[in-house]
């Protein structure tokens, strides 16, 4: 019977376990100080929130309790998740879920009224808000930060600075089996700089990425469009869903070439990332130029909120203000590295919400 | 009677050689030295996968092991809040589920494959059928679960919870459990089922006494197998409502309100976001080899209540 002994001894120990999570889970208001709220990039003034100055530092009058429910990009995900750490320490009794599947099934899931909140990396298109329309629910759309995506190379590449014309010859739809950079400047009619005869390898995210889709958007659909090509890469290059892959994809030879977002290019090393040229001459990719538009890959990250759920739930009121709040738009969305809003661009979004 | 003879001359030609070999027998060797090496190749994979995960681990589980039990999701790996409490507890409701739904339908109907069903085509469709359920990929499960207990059951699961994952895993393991129960029933000698007859046993009675306490060691392997495997899935969850980025609320163990409340979080799935948010902030990566050594160690105290288990009805058998 010491076998029995020893099947109670494991048993115990499975509870035991179970025990202690249990018991220390429900002190976790001591942690104190919420950490790293240093890292701000924004470079402070109070100019352009006049009108919202109440959602701002101060606690607000009354405490409130609820739930909010928060889908859509992956790419938005950690800002939400951030404020929402940060409101905690406000107003403790406020649930929010956060959840990122991607922009167009967040919106498929806020059309139908189950999330408060949807997250995009991209503006809603005009087929999804008429699936909103058509199930009555309003919303309004605020833009609360900028996420830059890193054009690269290996990090000894000669390369410096790259048109979108460039880019275009790399990896656009008629690059198909170039092997070299020189072979861009082959295509007729596309005025691209010198670039070297050197090995061509790409690597970047899959077609189902939002990323790719920016990609796309930003540098090269104008340039497919004039061409008469379909707006979409070449298709024999690396893809990967894996950010990380991607980096070490290009980490691994000289003359890779490749694109990422920023927030993930940041802290690579071993690559080189390229200046572009957008028509406005050669920008490097850091978090100034992003912000003031002057580095031309870039997009907008967007919150939508449900107008009429907004109306009835307190909680979710109390969250979006704390999201537009300089916690929300300066220190929530620098700590998870992406780049804070223009003050003008952030005093657009709360006369945005203000006005709903 | 040529079949016979020519199975005679082999016979005869392979004595001839067995006395004409040398005394050391070389193929043998070579034979046993092969399957040795396939041995320690997959015990080497092992050593490294847990070292290497130990490894990475350290700083985090040594540096604050009970916070990391009692934290919840964070967007920041230096949070010192961060932790896998929210996780835990959906995987232990979620082994709770298997256990409670899988076992006692998946035994019963190897009990009944084996001891009660004809042996007739229909018998070998159901058989073949369930045989082909093991093998589907988990994430087709995970669509199952997500039109049969999130949408069209959502009165009885409450949506996207705990609940709708754990029958969905419960479905998602019952082929193997049945299966390995069917084989360990088929392993019973019928010379015990007969003599249980001889005595005036009814079918029941059979079984009862003689079939199941001789099984039991198998049963128990096989279903604790599946159930360490089902609780590592990570596919399905993520389709019937496991979130990725934050969990608002943080229920204790025992709080069954959170069985069927609005999603959920558990451990294979905080794995997979852990080691997707290393891009952003490579802290995650060491967050992520910390959970995955709390996961594997609560497996092992799984695995070893199977085989403390198993040999406590093994004994009772010899």
């Amino acid at each position: 019977m010491r076998l029995r002994k020893l099947l109670v001894l494991i048993i115990g120990l499975m509870t035991a376990f179970a025990l202690v999570a249990a018991a220390c889970g429900n002190d976790g208001d001591d942690g104190g100080t919420t950490p790293s709220t240093a890292g701000q990039i924004e470079s402070g003034g109070e100019s352009g929130d006049g009108s919202q100055s109440a959602a701002g530092d101060e606690a607000p009058a009354g405490s409130v309790s609820g739930s909010v429910t928060i889908s859509g990009s992956s790419t938005v995900e950690p800002i939400s998740v951030r404020v929402a750490e940060l409101f905690e320490d406000v107003q403790p009794d406020v649930h929010v879920t956060v959840d990122g599947p991607g922009t167009g099934d967040g919106f498929k899931l806020f059309c139908e009224g189950e999330t408060d909140i949807s997250g995009a990396s991209r503006p809603i298109k005009d087929s999804e808000a008429e699936t909103c329309a058509e199930n009555g629910i309003e919303h309004v759309e605020l833009r609360v930060g900028i996420d830059g995506i890193a054009v690269m190379t290996g990090e000894s590449s000669p390369v410096e600075c790259v048109t979108f014309n460039d880019i275009y010859g790399l990896v656009g739809p008629e690059s198909t089996g170039f092997g070299s950079w020189a072979d861009a400047g082959t295509l007729s009619g596309l005025a691209t700089s010198s670039l070297p005869d050197a090995d061509l390898d790409i690597y970047g995210p899959g077609e189902e990425s939002g990323t790719f889709d920016s990609f796309v958007e930003i540098v090269l659909e104008d340039i497919a469009d004039e061409r008469g090509q379909d707006a979409t890469t070449r298709p024999d290059y690396n893809a990967n869903a894996d950010d990380n892959v991607i980096i070490q994809g290009i980490q691994s030879g000289d003359t890779t070439f490749g694109w990422v977002g920023f927030a993930f290019a940041a802290h690579a090393s071993g690559v080189k990332l390229l200046q572009v040229d957008g028509g406005g001459g050669c920008a490097g990719a850091n978090a100034d130029t992003i912000a003031s538009g002057e580095y031309p890959v870039s997009r907008a990250l967007y919150i939508y909120v449900n107008k009429a759920e907004a109306a009835e739930n307190p909680a979710l009121t109390a969250y979006v203000e704390y999201y537009l709040s300089d916690e929300g738009l300066g220190t929530a969305v620098s700590d998870v590295g992406y780049v804070t809003l223009a003050d003008d661009a952030k005093g657009a979004a709360r006369a945005n919400w203000a006005g709903r | 009677m040529a079949k016979a003879r020519l199975i005679g001359d082999r016979t005869n030609k392979m004595m001839v050689q067995a006395m004409e070999r040398r005394a050391t027998d070389v193929r043998g060797r070579v034979f046993h030295v092969t399957l040795l090496v396939t041995l320690l190749i997959s015990l080497f994979i092992l050593a490294v996968l847990i070292v290497d995960v130990v490894i990475d681990s350290w700083g985090f589980l040594t540096g604050r092991p009970g916070g990391f039990l009692s934290g919840t999701m964070r967007s920041l790996s230096d949070d010192p809040k961060l932790g896998v409490h929210q996780a835990l507890v959906g995987t232990f409701w979620i082994a709770v589920f298997v256990a409670v739904l899988a076992f006692p339908i998946g035994i019963g109907a190897a009990i009944w494959l084996e001891e009660y069903a004809l042996k007739n085509w229909f018998t070998r469709f159901i058989e073949l059928n369930i045989r082909n359920l093991a093998g589907v990929p988990s994430i087709v499960y995970g669509l199952l679960g997500l039109f049969l207990f999130v949408k069209s059951l959502e009165g009885l699961t409450g949506g996207k919870s705990i609940a709708s994952a754990g029958i969905t895993l419960a479905i998602l393991v019952l082929p193997i459990v049945i299966i390995t129960a069917q084989e360990a029933i088929r392993a019973v000698p019928q010379g015990l089922k007969e003599g249980a007859y001889g005595v005036g046993a009814t079918k029941w009675t059979m079984i009862r006494s003689q079939v199941l306490p001789y099984a039991a060691p198998g049963i128990f392997t096989g279903t604790l197998l599946s159930m360490s495997r089902g609780i590592g899935e990570a596919a399905p969850l993520l389709l019937v409502g496991a979130v990725s980025g934050r969990l608002g609320s943080d229920s204790g163990f025992f709080d069954l309100s959170s069985v069927t409340a609005e999603h959920f979080m558990a451990m294979p799935v905080i794995i997979v976001e852990w080691v997707q948010n290393s891009g952003r902030d490579p802290g995650f990566a060491e967050a992520a080899a910390a959970a995955i050594v709390v996961l594997l160690v609560f497996v092992i105290l799984m695995n070893a209540a199977a085989i403390i288990l198993r040999n406590h009805f093994e004994k009772k058998r010899g």
